[in-house]
């Protein structure tokens, strides 16, 4: 007869065996604890500004004048901008951003000075590249600004000549303003916007790969029997003493990573810190459980770890944290429910950036659940893979 | 030897290299199929390249002609969608909370009597900052709208007589704002570029270190003892490095020629220089990859070891975080990777069109990296074959 005492015994033996394997070879370490520990301190520390300024632009002054000297110093007050260098004419100048030394500039006609006070309509230009992004549409913001001002201020000029005062001059010329509110983000800071999602989701391509690579090995080199033995032969308790280790070791990291959000760098969590550890388990293991749902359909090791590369990474242009949801194409927006890291950036979302009720969240944490259902499909399938299956190099 | 001789080892071993990668299915894998299908997924999910009717709603607290014209006005721009109205800000958050809008403009009860009056109205633009795309796409609906409205008021108000006096009240100075390289600052044509390098990069890396991991594991100990009988160093080197290089010679012309006219980004160079400057890339590459492979003892832990890196290197390039805000110490790391200067030359001649001479910094620093890597190459084979031979005696 066997005894409930037994499988609590198997599992403990299963446990630790796994645990010996781990720091039996340095891979383990490298996978679990350097790799996303180097990426969270990387990508903290590559965009601890926030937000980039200073961006180099140049200025094509073609005038001269005072105007002209004042829209240099208007431009160089701005925060996401600096004039690094002064060029001749506009082939100079393009030039310079071909060889990537400014984002973009600010051209300005010669006569500019004069036609703008004779009433001529003189026309200023600015030049931004766009295949670097971020620099791209922070720099058309600001330069777009200043060309406003400089229109507002030779308006004000013409109306304080009829007599008007600065506050009804201004009245005039700006009569619509637009103040915008980033809800929650309100420095549109990029390290909060990227970091969320980006770390998690590096984490989840690592364990991917590292349940894999666990269970494939047992394939590889032979032990899957001895493994199922020592588990008495209940493909379930293999599994969940196997993997237990990796979920308490990717939980630990996964709560520095909190940490480090949260508490050390004081990113938005207005849902407070439980329900987004909460949601770092339940993505550990999801990852954990569609890596197992790899391996079993895909009993060769390189292959389901090649399929686990590709999902990882898929996931980073799918969760549509970067481009959205809505931009997709119908089929694509029906593959993101596929990827755990959607759900997670969902809850991510709803919860720590915009702190709404656990209310709002709850699909997405049920669909992160699901996930653990998806081995149950074909235990059966990898049970006899384990026994029967021959490594093939 | 004479030279010829030389030549002769060289190919042969250029020979057994290439039969051994076109046996082996994992390095296959990563060498072929992954650059061919990759490219292609992955702008699959960018290719819409704009973001377009973002839904929010309009509270409208004015309930006047002039409220009710700006909310149709706005939901005929193509960045945003006006999906309903609500009736107040808690309505509206509601709707975000749901993820049913994501942003919400309110048009204040004062707006159109401000208007009359001639004085300065406000609009407000509420955000969801869970995508900087929705953030854009808002605020830029809402600006150029502004702008568009406030010249008309502007002259309503001045009571003009000719069009060429209300253009010289709207614009004493005329701008224009010309979006460089990437005109519809879309997201494919200023990611793909760089993805499609470090593709190269990355897909070199794995096969490279599959085939040494694979050499190490069936006891051949390393990939470079090919026959009993004992080779130069230099040509083994060489004979595997025209390997691959014969292979990548095709990838790249796949990733870099047919993937952007496929689908149609920018490119506006000309093939000569692309391929000119494929060439230090690849060899870097190439170089990188067997170095780097000599850390491998063991086929599978290549995409642990390896895959991770692609995130951090894409962001190292300074292809979406401006390299000028880049902290000193990453700037300095990203020196190592030929990833680095390959995205950079890439997307500045592939996208902005630049010539050889625009990028001889990256041309120049990936011909040293060449240099170097080729170096450390040979010395670290040497030490390997070194040890294989004294394991054989």
């Amino acid at each position: 007869m066997r005894q409930p005492y037994d499988s609590v015994k198997a599992f403990l033996d299963v446990f630790l065996r796994e645990t010996k394997r781990m720091t039996s070879r340095p891979i383990y370490f490298y996978g679990i604890v350097f790799a996303p520990l180097f990426c969270l301190v990387f990508f903290t520390t590559l965009m601890k500004d926030g937000l980039p300024h200073d961006l180099p632009i140049g200025l094509v002054d073609m005038d001269d004048s005072q105007t002209s000297r004042t829209i240099g110093r208007t431009l160089d007050s701005f925060d996401a901008t600096h004039i690094v260098a002064r060029y001749a004419n506009y082939t100079e100048a393009r030039q310079a951003v071909q060889r990537n030394e400014i984002y973009g500039f600010f051209y300005l006609p010669k006569g500019l000075e004069q036609e703008a006070n004779s009433f001529r309509q003189p026309k200023v230009s600015f030049y931004v590249q766009y295949a670097y992004l971020v620099p791209g549409s922070l720099l058309m913001k600001d330069l777009k600004t200043g060309a406003v001002l400089l229109n507002a201020a030779a308006m004000r000029k013409q109306l304080r000549a009829k007599g008007l005062t600065d506050k009804l001059a201004m009245d005039f010329i700006q009569p619509i303003v637009v103040d915008t509110h980033p809800l929650n983000n309100p420095s549109l800071n990029y390290a909060i916007y990227l970091n969320n999602t980006i770390v998690p989701g590096i984490m989840m391509l690592l364990i991917f790969l590292m349940t894999v690579y666990a269970i494939g090995n047992e394939i590889k080199y032979n032990s899957a029997r001895d493994w199922l033995e020592r588990s008495n032969h209940s493909i379930l308790l293999a599994l969940t003493a196997k993997l237990l280790p990796y979920t308490l070791a990717f939980t630990l990291i996964g709560a520095v990573v909190d940490f480090t959000f949260y508490v050390l760098l004081g990113y938005p969590c207005n849902s407070g810190i439980w329900p987004m550890l909460a949601a770092m388990v339940l993505a550990i293991v999801a990852s954990q459980a569609l890596g197992i749902f790899f391996i079993a359909a895909i009993p060769t090791l390189r292959l389901a770890m090649g399929f686990g590369c590709l999902w990882g990474v898929l996931s980073f242009s799918v969760c549509g944290f970067t481009f959205p949801y809505h931009g997709f194409y119908p089929f694509i927006k029906g593959l993101t429910y596929l990827f755990p890291l959607r759900h997670y950036y969902l809850i991510y979302v709803t919860q720590a950036l915009d702190g709404f009720s656990m209310a709002y969240a709850w699909r997405s944490y049920m669909a992160l659940a699901c996930f653990m259902l998806l081995p149950l499909l074909l235990l059966i399938r990898l049970k006899r893979n384990l026994i029967h299956t021959n490594y093939v190099p | 030897m004479n030279i010829l001789q030389r030549l002769l080892d060289i190919l042969r071993i250029w020979e057994m290299e290439t039969r051994l990668i076109f046996k082996d299915q994992g390095v296959l894998l990563f060498i072929v199929f992954v650059p061919l299908l990759y490219p292609v997924l992955y702008t699959l999910c960018y290719n819409k390249e704009v973001l377009h009717d973002v839904p929010i709603t309009v509270v409208d607290q004015d309930h006047t002609a002039l409220s009710r014209e700006y909310t149709r006005r706005l939901d005929a721009t193509p960045d945003v969608q006006v999906i309903s109205l609500s009736a107040d800000i808690p309505d509206a958050l509601q709707s975000i909370r749901e993820q049913r809008s994501y942003g919400y403009i309110v048009i204040p009860n004062d707006f159109s009597q401000n208007i009359h009056q001639g004085r300065q109205a406000t609009v407000s633009a509420y955000c969801d900052m869970s995508g900087m795309l929705y953030y854009k796409a808002i605020l830029s609906a809402n600006t150029n709208l502004m702008l568009d409205y406030s010249e008309r008021i502007r002259v309503s108000r001045a009571g003009n007589a000719t069009a060429r006096q209300d253009e010289l009240t709207n614009r004493p100075i005329d701008y224009e704002e010309v979006y460089l390289y990437n005109p519809t600052a879309g997201m494919a044509s200023f990611l793909i570029p760089a993805i499609l390098i470090l593709v190269i990069q990355q897909t070199l890396l794995l096969g490279i270190s599959m085939a040494a991991g694979t050499a190490y594991e069936t006891q051949s100990f390393s990939r470079l003892v090919f026959t009993r009988r004992k080779r130069h160093t230099l040509h083994i080197i060489m004979g595997i490095a025209l390997s691959y290089f014969l292979i990548e010679v095709v990838n790249a012309a796949y990733l870099t020629l047919f993937i952007p006219y496929c689908f149609n980004l920018t490119q506006i160079a000309r093939p000569l220089t692309i391929m000119a400057f494929m060439l230090p890339y690849l060899l870097a590459c190439i170089f990188f990859s067997m170095t780097m492979s000599a850390l491998i003892r063991n086929r599978e832990i290549t995409m642990i070891v390896f895959v991770f890196t692609s995130v951090p290197l894409l962001f190292m390039s300074g292809i979406s975080w401006p390299w000028s805000a880049m902290p000193a110490f990453w700037k300095g790391f990203a020196h190592l990777f030929p990833s680095t200067f390959g995205i950079n030359g890439f997307v500045r001649i592939n996208t902005e069109g630049a010539t050889l001479h625009d990028v001889r910094h990256e041309y120049l620093m990936l011909w040293i990296q060449t240099a170097f890597y080729f170096i450390t190459t040979y010395l670290v084979s040497r030490h390997i074959l070194k040890i294989t031979l004294r394991k054989r005696q």
